[in-house]
């Protein structure tokens, strides 16, 4: 019914749209999400013909290019086939006639009616729109919000269009009239295509089977709603699932560093995004079918950082670790939760290294480790849980966190140092030759847990595991150690192999749980899921045991 | 915590006072060729002179200078001592050490070994080795630290365990540091402070065995040592000789045994947490 191939839009010299291509059959329905300015009412505009700037490419409206067609052949088709519902209800409707006119003229503008019936009809969607008579009569500044809504939504639906765009249909809306007007929508819509631009996961994940992402002017993904929500691969549509809040995630809310631009060479998000190659700047990533998604990126996605391939570990005849498998994603936190004594910290340390495994692999970044060289160092850091033990006595906070830098041999002395002082700065501790000299014991616990994050950070590391790095810390000074990972997650995409035995706190900091007992993996998944729906009875066990 | 052990030492009193003896009795051995008018070996006078403006502490009875005696021995006591408190440190790091960083079949094996020669007592076995190989100073010193270092190897290899477990050490190894890196920087360093008590210990051992060996005459007849001239002064004891004869090597084993006593006990009380009070001198 619909089909956009390749349009562009550029307001001046600013590309606004580029190369979007994009198929909606009747009885579809499509959600275009993605943050504000990133192209989606310019979208909405273009196909309705209503945009000022220059637009190349195609926008194939039953049969016919909308964007090849002069104006007065436009008209026709515009408000009767294809409708829109426009964004900021206060200023869509004319503030000197009652809605019902207004309503009306949508029909008697096309010439489809004398004024009587005209009206009849509209009275008609206004009410199946939810508006009785004294307020179908009204004027709209008698009408709230909600309400003035509905009118529109009658105004768009009365010609009986094949395709209705609805832009922003429930920004100022509160949350019940939201679910009214959605359910509304879906009512009226179900045999129409309908397209909806919107910055509101829920209203697009309500109203729509199918949602594309888009970011800088370009698609980075589309697919099924429901599995593109649960499941998001591109780097860009996890971040925007990580900055919403819905009820079914736990972790707290992490935005995107950096801003959008317009107008970036290679692909849209580069800037932003924390696992660029050289080649992101360069081409555009073209859309790649991953079996029913579309993505745009060069790696494919969020890449898989860390695989942990049926790693076991014995002590004697004790089995510590037994068959443990997980994968780690660049940029999440994956939390194993566990009563002591279940081979949590067993399975880190065989992962970091520390430990030989028995039996399994591990792969980082695509490649089996054999050995733990240099590069793996640089790629994989850890915290511990006691900070005081963990960073010697007899060293300072310089010594201390140039420690790696030495042991690795990288750059000079002038460049560790500003290493150092950039690593310390990121853990928000001060960076001056005051500070650096300080021993260990001069610190406070808190102090001294950011002096080893700083320590761990300071190889540039792309994973970090997290010994319980809060546990010996009170609860206050927790908080801030966690939230200081969290931003450090958000702003280098630094993936997170959190080891803890609380649960209330894994669900916090988690994007995944992994429950272990007795060395196995018992259970693992999205930690939202797993909370709400736990599975495994050693899972409920543990909640029970979490106030 | 880093503590500063050196300060810690200077600030205690008995630490002050054991540290103080024996730098004195440094200064007095390596001065003895300044402070002393005449080699031991000199005869210089008449036997049995009483102190004079000549003779100091007057001579023996052979005519042979006591107070130079006295300082060479001091010279022989201290390098007996540190000698072999040295030689037997660095075998009971190289064993224990090895056996706590190798583990296995070879710690076992090797540490039932020390073991074994903790039971035999080396006061017996020092006298009857020395017997029989009348030592000079360097076999002696060899001697001595081949008794020695058992205790100090068990000690070792258990704090070297503990650190090997420490979590700053798996930190150095999660940053890609080798088993040289970690000894050198980490391990060693951390021995430290158990090696300097071992060290003290055995100095004041090897110092009193070399005299009691001396004084049994089990050593080499030239040596010079005051056990040696307490032993020649008990025959005379019935001239007044024995007063500046016996009396000043006697105070001088006892002066430096209890110097070194002080420093140690000192150190165990910095380093023993249980024992210790406070931290004065933390830090750098």
């Amino acid at each position: 019914m619909l089909e956009i191939k390749n349009l562009s839009v550029s307001y001046g010299t600013t590309e606004v749209l580029s190369g979007v291509d994009l198929k909606l059959e009747k009885g579809q329905s499509l959600a275009v999400i993605g943050e504000s300015g990133a192209g989606k009412t310019t979208l909405g505009l273009s196909i309705m013909g209503l945009v000022r700037g220059s637009r190349r490419g195609e926008v194939i409206f039953a049969g016919k290019n909308l964007l090849s067609l002069p104006e007065d052949q436009l008209r026709p088709i515009r408000g009767k086939d294809l409708a829109m519902v426009v964004q900021n209800v206060e200023d869509a409707l004319h503030p000197l006639y009652p809605v019902l006119e207004q309503v009306a003229e949508a029909v008697t503008v096309h010439g489809l009616k004398d004024k009587r019936s005209a009206l009849k009809t509209a009275l008609e969607y206004l009410y199946a729109a939810g508006l009785e008579y004294p307020q179908a009569c009204a004027y709209p500044h008698q009408l709230s919000g909600g309400q003035k809504q509905r009118a529109i939504l009658a105004m768009a639906l009365v010609n009986d269009p094949g395709l209705i765009i609805l832009d922003e249909p429930t920004a100022s809306l509160d949350r019940r009239n939201k679910a009214e007007i959605i359910a509304l929508l879906k009512k009226l819509a179900k045999d129409r295509a309908l397209l909806v631009i919107t910055h509101d996961l829920s209203t697009a994940a309500g109203l729509t089977e199918r949602m594309a992402v888009l970011y800088g002017g370009r698609l980075v993904e589309s697919g099924p709603t429901a599995d593109l929500l649960a499941n998001p691969r591109h780097p860009y549509t996890r971040g925007l699932l990580r900055s919403y809040p819905g009820l079914g995630s736990t972790k707290d809310l992490q935005g995107i560093p950096g801003r959008m631009e317009h107008g970036v060479p290679g692909c849209p998000f580069h800037p932003r995004c924390t696992q660029r190659v050289e080649r992101c700047a360069k081409e555009v990533p073209p859309e790649v079918d991953q079996g029913g998604r579309m993505v745009a990126c060069h790696r494919g996605g969020v890449v898989p950082l860390l695989e942990v391939r049926s790693v076991s570990k014995c002590f004697g005849r004790l089995k510590a670790v037994d068959q443990a498998q997980f994968t780690l994603y660049e940029g999440e936190t994956l939390a194993l939760v566990g009563e002591s004594g279940s081979g949590k910290t067993t399975l880190a340390r065989t992962v970091i290294g520390l430990l030989k495994a028995d039996a399994g692999g591990i792969v980082l970044e695509g490649k089996e480790v054999t050995a733990r060289t240099g590069d793996f160092c640089r790629r994989v850091q850890m915290v511990f849980q006691n900070p005081g033990e963990s960073i010697s006595h007899r060293l300072n906070v310089l010594q201390a966190v140039k420690e790696p830098l030495d042991i690795q041999g990288e750059g000079g002395g002038e460049e560790r140092l500003d290493r150092v002082r950039k690593a310390l700065d990121e853990v928000e501790l001060p960076s001056d030759d005051a500070f650096l000299g300080r021993y260990p014991h001069h610190l406070s616990g808190g102090e001294a847990q950011r002096v080893a994050i700083a320590r761990a950070l300071v190889l540039n590391p792309k994973l970090i595991i997290a010994d319980e790095p809060t546990s010996a810390l009170d609860s206050s000074v927790q908080a801030k150690i966690l939230k200081l990972l969290l931003n450090i997650q958000e702003k280098r995409g630094l993936a997170i192999l959190l080891i803890t035995h609380d649960l209330a706190l894994a669900r916090k900091v988690s994007d995944r749980l992994a429950v272990m007992h007795r060395g196995r993996i018992v259970e693992q998944g999205n930690t939202g899921d797993l909370i709400r729906r736990p599975k495994s009875r050693h899972t409920k066990r543990l909640m029970d045991f979490t106030i | 915590m880093h503590i500063n052990y050196f300060q810690e030492l200077k600030q205690n009193r008995s630490g002050r006072a054991g540290l103080a003896v024996f730098f004195l009795l440094v200064c007095l051995a390596l001065l003895a060729p300044l402070l002393a008018q005449y080699q031991p070996s000199d005869y210089t006078g008449p036997a049995f002179d009483p102190p004079s403006a000549r003779h100091w502490l007057g001579t023996n009875d052979v005519g042979q200078d006591i107070w130079a005696h006295l300082l060479y021995g001091a010279q022989t006591s201290l390098t007996v001592g540190l000698g072999a408190a040295l030689l037997s440190l660095l075998l009971s790091l190289v064993v224990g050490g090895s056996a706590a960083l190798l583990e296995g079949v070879y710690d076992r094996l090797i540490m039932r070994l020390v073991d074994t020669l903790l039971v035999i007592p080396p006061v017996v076995m020092v006298i009857l080795a020395a017997a029989y190989l009348r030592p000079g100073l360097w076999v002696l010193t060899l001697l001595l630290a081949a008794f020695m270092w058992p205790g100090g190897a068990r000690l070792v290899r258990t704090q070297t365990l503990t650190l090997k477990g420490v979590a700053h050490v798996a930190a150095a190894r999660t940053f890609g540091a080798g088993g040289r890196y970690l000894l050198v920087r980490h391990i060693v360093p951390d021995l430290g402070p158990i090696l300097t008590a071992i060290l003290i210990q055995n100095a004041r051992r090897a110092v009193f065995m070399e005299a009691g060996l001396s004084f049994l005459g089990v050593s080499d007849p030239t040596l010079i040592s005051w056990g040696k001239m307490m032993q020649y002064a008990l025959k005379y004891s019935y001239l007044e000789v024995w007063k500046w004869w016996l009396l000043p090597a006697g105070a001088a084993l006892s002066m430096t045994l209890t110097g070194l006593t002080l420093t140690g006990v000192t150190l165990e009380v910095i380093l023993n947490p249980r024992l210790r009070k406070e931290v004065g001198h933390a830090g750098n």
